[in-house]
């Protein structure tokens, strides 16, 4: 890709609620399958707590944290040439009919811009908006400003992504732009292995059982898992996964995994950290951390964890910066950040 | 950050060419008259509506497995992909462009890793759009043109979309009745310095307050129980000001003037199937340009959402009034929310 295009400005938005882990454990469905990892889920996953909007509606946090990130950008929203959400979990209306991403353009009074909605990729869906993105600005010689922005509202009752993490409530936006010098974004890797798409996923309202019509939890909105699937299909393959787009991303643009400086990975729990840190030798200072006490933030993690590190000075000019994720689908992604 | 940004390039990079290789739709057998679906959902057929629609009747799934709205874009998927003869392991990109409800709720599920593996395109990523209307076609043509002639890794890209309506619920805004949607399926296979069907730009558009003058209120976080409101909704009013064909007419021009064309170099245009009091509007804007095979497509399919582009496109490559090197161009005016052109050199 040319042009150039790298991160003019990124910011998050999290409501101020908090809601302890023990909380969420005791109101939540109890998991009744077993998970192969050798963890206790409860007492080892590394979250003590999740921050939970109450009032605020999923298209709320998008639109806090898109005027969060404009008003640090110093922009006018009327430069914003592209909007497009990431936001990897049901939003207000049903999808893909619906997205706020135009919703967003009117909250921001982005008037020039056009809105849409990527709506694949899971937690990684920051790694394919960020290809789609860098691709279009770089194939359009008018769009030179792009708002990526997500918000994640999780139904009340479904915090617990039981066998692989705690979901927190939150926001997120990115302002890229083209010629920039730094923070230029280097290449983007994404794979999907497409055999796992009926292994996590919500049901649906059309879907609903009977049974569940007026019960204590909607679940079909909740996330339904197949924990026997995902210990034999999905963890054997999931750090091979992670080597190719994190290889492929390096090859691209002729750089050796010894050449990243930072890498900034999801707050799924203590011991998924710990495995992706062990299998690539990665040492704790080069390893983003500070969003952990976050809680996971689905797709908006890869923004939390970079601003974070950004603010506690952990990433210098000159840095390479790798953000790898995987997400529901399932997808693997990696970006390059150049700083 | 936001202190980094340098004067912005002179020069302009080279772009290669993407073009369509095949395309291809896979349609229910079952038909249903327009006339059943408004007594069916207690609307008024009367003449004039039956004038203004200019629909006969719509493909209609009829519960078969096969006809799910994953089932069937697989299936429109191994065609085209048949048809421009490229082996599934050679697939960059999915790229998917529905607008109805999947199978289970999206963006947690997309269709489009099913059909990843069930064609085998199993070298490939996928990505999906979200509230384009119609004009998601477009936003999924452009993006994916924009891949295929950015990065030198990719090379191919199969778009795909299945939809399928919500029973009692294919006529939209019955009261005034606007359209009548069928279920359906198509496929496109581009690749870079593919010989024709070139995309050469598109241009798209939106009025984020009209996010929402066309959506299914029902089912999510909003109103996560309420079923009687899982149903397409159109505000027509704001729907009605809107100035779908000013719009279109307006877009193109900027399409066309980036091109070094007019619009009497354009062969024809392809419209969406939503009615013939639409249609019209769009032939008077596009000075009598809109091909004949959008009137007969709508007459015999209704509205297949995204389908409706493939569709006509298909129509008209067989129909053999288009020449190597004609310009086609592609509008669609996502009911007001979300405005598209596409512009293809034949």
């Amino acid at each position: 890709m040319n042009q150039n295009i790298g991160i003019f400005e990124a910011n998050y938005y999290l409501p101020e609620t908090k809601k302890t882990l023990s909380q969420v454990f005791e109101d939540e469905e109890k998991p009744t399958q077993t998970f192969a990892a050798d963890v206790d889920f409860e007492k080892d996953i590394g979250i003590e707590a999740l921050h939970v909007a109450k009032k605020e509606t999923a298209a709320d946090l998008c639109i806090n944290a898109a005027k969060l990130t404009i008003a640090k950008s110093g922009i006018d929203p009327k430069e914003i040439d592209l909007i497009i959400d990431f936001t990897s979990i049901p939003e207000d209306y049903v999808a893909p009919t619906w997205s706020a991403a135009g919703q967003v353009q009117k909250a921001i009074g982005a008037t020039r811009a056009f809105a849409t909605a990527v709506n694949t990729g899971g937690c990684a869906s920051y790694q394919t908006t960020l290809k789609v993105a860098c691709s279009l600005m770089s194939a359009n010689d008018r769009y030179n400003t792009a708002l990526l922005v997500a918000g994640d509202k999780t139904p009340e009752f479904n915090h617990n992504y039981f066998p692989i993490t705690v979901v927190s409530d939150g926001g997120s936006a990115v302002i890229l732009k083209k010629n920039m010098t730094k923070r230029r974004i280097l290449g983007v890797e994404v794979a999907t292995v497409g055999r796992l798409h009926d292994m996590w996923f919500i049901p649906g309202i059309h879907n609903r059982k009977p049974e569940d019509i007026g019960g204590k939890y909607p679940r079909w909105l909740h996330v339904c898992g197949d924990v026997q699937r995902f210990n034999k299909e999905l963890i054997p393959i999931n750090l091979f996964m992670f080597r190719k787009v994190m290889l492929g991303v390096l090859k691209q643009v002729g750089k050796k995994m010894e050449d990243v400086s930072f890498f900034v990975y999801p707050t799924f729990s203590a011991w998924d950290l710990k495995a992706f840190r062990e299998a690539f030798r990665v040492p704790p200072e080069k390893f983003s951390t500070e969003n952990m006490h976050h809680g996971h933030l689905q797709e908006t993690d890869m923004v939390v964890g970079y601003v974070d590190a950004l603010n506690a000075g952990r990433i210098k000019d000159g840095d390479l910066v790798m953000l790898a994720t995987n997400g529901a689908g399932f997808s693997w992604g990696a970006s390059l950040v150049q700083h | 950050m936001g202190d980094s940004v340098s004067p912005p390039l002179k020069k302009k990079f080279m772009r290669a060419a993407v073009g369509i290789l095949a395309a291809s739709c896979h349609l229910p057998q079952h038909r249903r008259s327009v006339e059943d679906l408004f007594r069916e959902e207690g609307a008024n057929f009367s003449t004039d509506v039956a004038i203004r629609l200019g629909i006969m009747q719509v493909p209609l799934q009829n519960g078969d497995v096969s006809e799910t709205a994953s089932n069937m874009a697989v299936a429109a998927a191994k065609k085209a992909l048949q048809r421009a003869n490229v082996d599934p392991l050679t697939v960059d990109v999915v790229v998917e462009y529905s607008i109805m409800p999947q199978e289970y709720l999206v963006p947690v599920w997309n269709m489009s890793n099913k059909v990843q593996a069930e064609v085998g395109a199993s070298k490939s990523f996928v990505v999906g759009f979200s509230g384009g209307g119609s004009s998601n076609f477009m936003v999924a043509l452009s993006s994916a043109a924009a891949m295929l002639s950015e990065n030198t890794s990719m090379k191919t890209a199969l778009l795909v979309t299945g939809d399928t309506t919500i029973p009692g619920n294919r006529v939209l805004n019955p009261d005034d009745p606007v359209t009548v949607m069928g279920d359906g399926a198509s496929a496109i296979v581009l690749q870079r310095d593919a010989p024709g069907g070139v995309v050469m730009d598109t241009e798209l558009w939106s009025d984020g307050n009209n996010h929402d003058v066309c959506y299914i209120p029902g089912g999510s976080l909003i109103h996560p129980d309420d079923i009687s409101l899982y149903q397409m909704q159109l505000d027509k009013v704001r729907y009605d000001a809107f100035p779908k064909p000013e719009t279109l007419r307006r877009m193109s021009n900027q399409l066309l003037e980036r091109a070094g064309l007019k619009l009497s170099d354009v062969a024809c245009v392809l419209c969406s199937n939503i009615s013939s009091q639409d249609e019209a509007a769009t032939q008077q804007a596009f000075e009598d340009k809109v091909s004949t095979v959008c009137a007969s497509n709508r007459e015999s399919h209704g509205h297949l959402q995204g389908t409706d582009f493939p569709l006509n496109y298909l129509s008209l490559t067989e129909s053999g009034s288009v020449r190597q090197g004609d310009y086609v161009l592609g509008v669609s005016h996502g009911m007001g929310a979300t405005a598209a052109v596409s512009l293809i050199r034949y």
